[in-house]
């Protein structure tokens, strides 16, 4: 088993990441990416250069998706790191995000991976794999990140 | 929505169509919608399948098919059939997935049997059935869609009882499948295992208006255009810039504007000329992904047939009522009405059999840049579709106007061609509704 503060020091790193979505401090966010990152279409499926102009179009550019702007609250839990291998952790947790934008809303839920690397007193994402309980069912627009 | 009971008449219909405005009506009212799902959906021919999701016998896919729940099969004999899926006995629902193999279909409620063509295999018990119950009396059997044609692979069915061909129904845009098909170094194409369903909360004319509209990206897709404009080329190292060129492509700069070519065909079919010029979206000599490619493609169709395949450069091409068609891209939408104000999109693309993998890569990249639930583009035509259908189902204001370019639409030698300021696909849309729907007998 991992010693007690590096397993709460992910935790606390992957709490961090909802609460910045859910601020829609986008940029902040985004800074969690390290800058690098198939033949099955995901739904999201992007590399720190193509998140950076999604974050740019939630923060700037007043999208019609995204008026009135949605208010979501993102739950981190299950939290367990499966490996650790020196600097670099694979963090497997459960979800749900609550999504709030005009008279609707709606709820999305599952199961995300996290690679994460140690640096600079914190922790980069190498990579984030969402798996949601419901990817092959039918979607309405999803605009805010999982 | 209205709460019309009254069945409506020819001339009803015909009242809600003038040659440059639509009655709300005719997105909004139950009445039409009950009629369009009989006249329209019940009576034209409606893409079901493609023929590589029905390799070998036993495999199957559902859909929808007007109001009906449907099985597209492949029978041990080979042949397509398009079931009903229903049980005869109760009436239950028999196949519970959206795609599979299966020697037979068993009722899980008393065990009926049928196979891939419907008929009945067996039931339990069989001595407690009447003497005059037969396995073989079709009334015991998976009811059938009689009329299915394929065409290059494009399986459609027709609910009506005197439907005229499929070749007649697809007319010259038939070209669109062809172009696809034909781009395919072994000659071949096969639909991609995954896809997206999406869902919105609006009328079904309003996302295939919106599939043959190129007036509207520069101002509905302002939001990813301006964001990509300010994004360095060639950062991202998963797709060759392709996601940015997209987006970028939505704001078009006065050339390729006039550029642009708007064509509609008798029948309601419609297609453009393609917007997309740069980078990885065209075969670009500089690319070696292409040039393998196309010495690939050459290698079948010599270089001249191959210049011409490669040389139809259309985006959307629109195959009345209910098929987006992109063979560029190898990119295909089905539009799937499930109320007068609820529509399902499916959307698809397909691998090039014989092309190089990059080809399929990047088919599978512009389906998700274009069409997946988190898209940057068109989660906001959705958003506008829906703003179209809140506003549409008030009473107020009941004409909605489809006029620009209606003084400098031309006749072409199949149909009309405009420029891309015109409304005349939407126009010609409405008078392949108008003809369906006031066509009184089947």
């Amino acid at each position: 088993m991992l010693p007690y503060e590096i397993q709460r020091e992910i935790e606390l790193f992957v709490l961090r990441e909802a609460r910045l979505l859910d601020c829609g401090q986008f940029e902040a966010w985004l800074e969690l990416y390290q800058t690098d990152p198939l033949n099955v279409a995901s739904i999201v499926y992007e590399d720190h250069a193509i998140l950076a102009i999604r974050v740019q179009r939630l923060l700037e550019a007043r999208a019609l998706v995204l008026t009135p702007m949605p208010r979501t609250t993102h739950l981190v839990s299950n939290i367990e790191v499966l490996e650790s291998n020196a600097d670099d952790y694979t963090v497997a947790a459960a979800f749900i995000c609550v999504e709030h934008q005009g008279e609707r809303q709606r709820m999305y839920s599952g199961r995300q991976t996290h690679q994460l690397s140690r640096r600079d007193g914190s922790f980069r994402i190498k990579l984030k794999r969402v798996n949601l309980i419901n990817c092959d069912g039918t979607h309405s627009p999803i605009a805010i990140p999982l | 929505m209205d709460s019309t009971i009254e069945p409506l008449t020819t001339d009803d219909i015909r009242g809600l169509v003038r040659p440059d405005h639509v009655h709300r009506r005719a997105y909004a009212d139950a009445a039409v919608f009950a009629l369009e799902q009989e006249r329209i959906f019940g009576r034209l021919w409606i893409y079901v399948a493609h023929e590589s999701q029905l390799k070998k016998p036993g495999d199957f896919v559902r859909t929808r098919l007007a109001a009906r729940e449907i099985l597209v099969t492949r029978h041990h004999d080979g042949q397509i059939y398009v079931l009903h899926n229903r049980c005869p006995h109760r009436g239950a629902r028999l196949c519970m997935v959206e795609r599979g193999s299966s020697r037979l279909f068993a009722c899980p409620y008393h065990a009926w049997t049928f196979r891939p063509d419907g008929s009945l295999a067996s039931v339990p018990h069989q001595k407690s059935y009447p003497k005059t119950f037969d396995l073989a009396d079709p009334q015991n059997h998976m009811q059938r869609i009689a009329h299915v044609a394929s065409y290059r692979g494009f399986v459609f069915a027709n609910l009506g009882e005197n439907s005229g061909s499929l070749a007649d129904h697809l007319g010259p845009i038939t070209d669109v499948i062809d172009n696809l098909v034909d781009r395919a170094p072994d000659g071949e194409i096969e639909i991609a295992d995954s896809s997206f369903t999406l869902e919105y909360r609006g009328n079904w004319k309003l996302h295939l208006e919106n599939a043959a509209d190129v007036f509207h990206p520069s101002f509905v897709h302002s939001s990813s255009v301006t964001p990509a404009r300010n994004a360095p080329a060639n950062a991202s190292i998963i797709d060759q810039d392709q996601t940015r060129e997209m987006l970028l492509a939505n704001g078009f700069t006065g050339n390729e504007w006039e550029g642009i070519e708007l064509s509609g065909l008798d029948g309601g079919h419609t297609y453009m000329t393609s917007f997309y010029n740069k980078g990885v979206l065209v075969h670009e000599d500089s690319d070696p992904v292409a040039l393998r490619y196309k010495a690939a493609l050459q290698e079948r169709l010599g270089a001249e047939r191959m210049a011409r395949v490669l040389g139809m450069r259309r985006f959307n091409n629109i195959i009345y009522p209910n098929l987006v068609l992109n063979a560029q891209y190898q990119q295909m939408r089905v539009t799937i009405p499930v109320t007068v104000d609820r529509t399902i999109v499916r959307i698809h693309c397909f691998r090039l059999k014989g092309a190089p993998d990059e080809i399929f890569h990047r088919a599978i990249r512009f389906m998700t840049t274009l069409g997946s639930p988190a898209s940057m583009i068109f989660s906001d035509d959705v958003e506008m579709l829906e703003r179209c259908q809140q506003g549409l189902a008030r009473e107020t204001g009941p004409w909605i106007d489809f006029s620009r370019g209606l003084d400098s639409d031309r006749r072409g030698e199949n149909g009309s061609i405009s420029g891309a300021a015109s409304e005349m696909p939407m126009r010609v849309q409405f008078e392949a509704w108008v003809d369906c729907m006031t066509r009184e007998a089947a």
